[in-house]
């Protein structure tokens, strides 16, 4: 299994939630994060912003659906035509063991 | 050493601590996280019966967001199935929506405090089988 970071635009996490849905990936967890990027946030005249508030997405899935996944979340995440500063990042890291706590089961891939 | 993230019911949360602590590891962090699950919770509001079955068919179709707690604990590689069997003990419900436990692989951890690195740095030492 694998586990799939998403840090995306808040305005966009209903769209990225949904078309995981309909990808067939319904169990997602979601948190506010604040962060900023390699352009080292954002500067508005005089004012730079480098807490700029996000979304992160968790998920996590079996290893053969990592490049579905991360497409889908890249295709929904993406403003504009060819995306934009600020669209956010995807992470994705190993997973050793998972366990679904109501019936004490180790999930496998 | 091993990251375990475990996402709970948000009244466990007592429960979980004590039973952790219990088992020598009293260190973790916590965060409020919204998530949801496969999709199989059947939804029910207390009380009035009638009124409820009203109310639910207004509800969106599909699976919900549900707050739950996200705890993240750092643990030796030895401690790992322990620290699970804990989780799972006191979250058990046996109905949809308890919760899941990752296990994912740490490369490195550092007391801020005093630098230590590796397994030194983390907290359930105490907690280890002694060994021979």
């Amino acid at each position: 299994m694998i586990m799939v970071r998403a840090i995306v635009r808040p305005e966009k996490v209903s769209e990225v939630m949904a078309a995981l849905m309909y990808a067939g990936f319904p169990a997602v967890t979601k948190m506010d994060v604040f962060g900023r990027g390699k352009q080292r946030g954002m500067r508005i005249g005089e004012v730079t912003y480098d807490e700029l508030p996000k979304e992160m997405l968790l998920t996590v899935v079996p290893t053969k659906d990592k490049e579905l996944v991360i497409e889908t979340v890249l295709k929904a995440a993406r403003t504009g035509q060819k995306g934009a500063y600020g669209d956010g990042k995807v992470f994705v890291s190993p997973v050793d063991e998972v366990y679904t706590v109501s019936s004490a089961r180790k999930e496998t891939d | 050493m091993k990251e375990i993230i475990a996402i709970i019911r948000m009244e466990k949360m007592n429960a979980v601590k004590e039973a952790l602590s219990e088992a020598g590891l009293p260190s973790f962090t916590a965060r409020k996280v919204l998530g949801r699950g496969r999709g199989k919770v059947e939804y029910f509001l207390r009380g009035n019966e009638e009124k409820s079955m009203e109310a639910l068919d207004t509800m969106p179709p599909g699976p919900m967001l549900i707050p739950k707690r996200m705890l993240t604990i750092a643990v030796p590689d030895a401690l790992v199935a322990k620290t699970v069997k804990t989780l799972i003990d006191v979250n058990s419900t046996g109905r949809a929506g308890d919760g899941k436990i990752f296990v994912l692989p740490l490369l490195d951890a550092c007391r801020v405090r005093t630098g230590e690195r590796g397994d030194l740095a983390l907290d359930e030492q105490s907690a280890l089988p002694a060994e021979a």
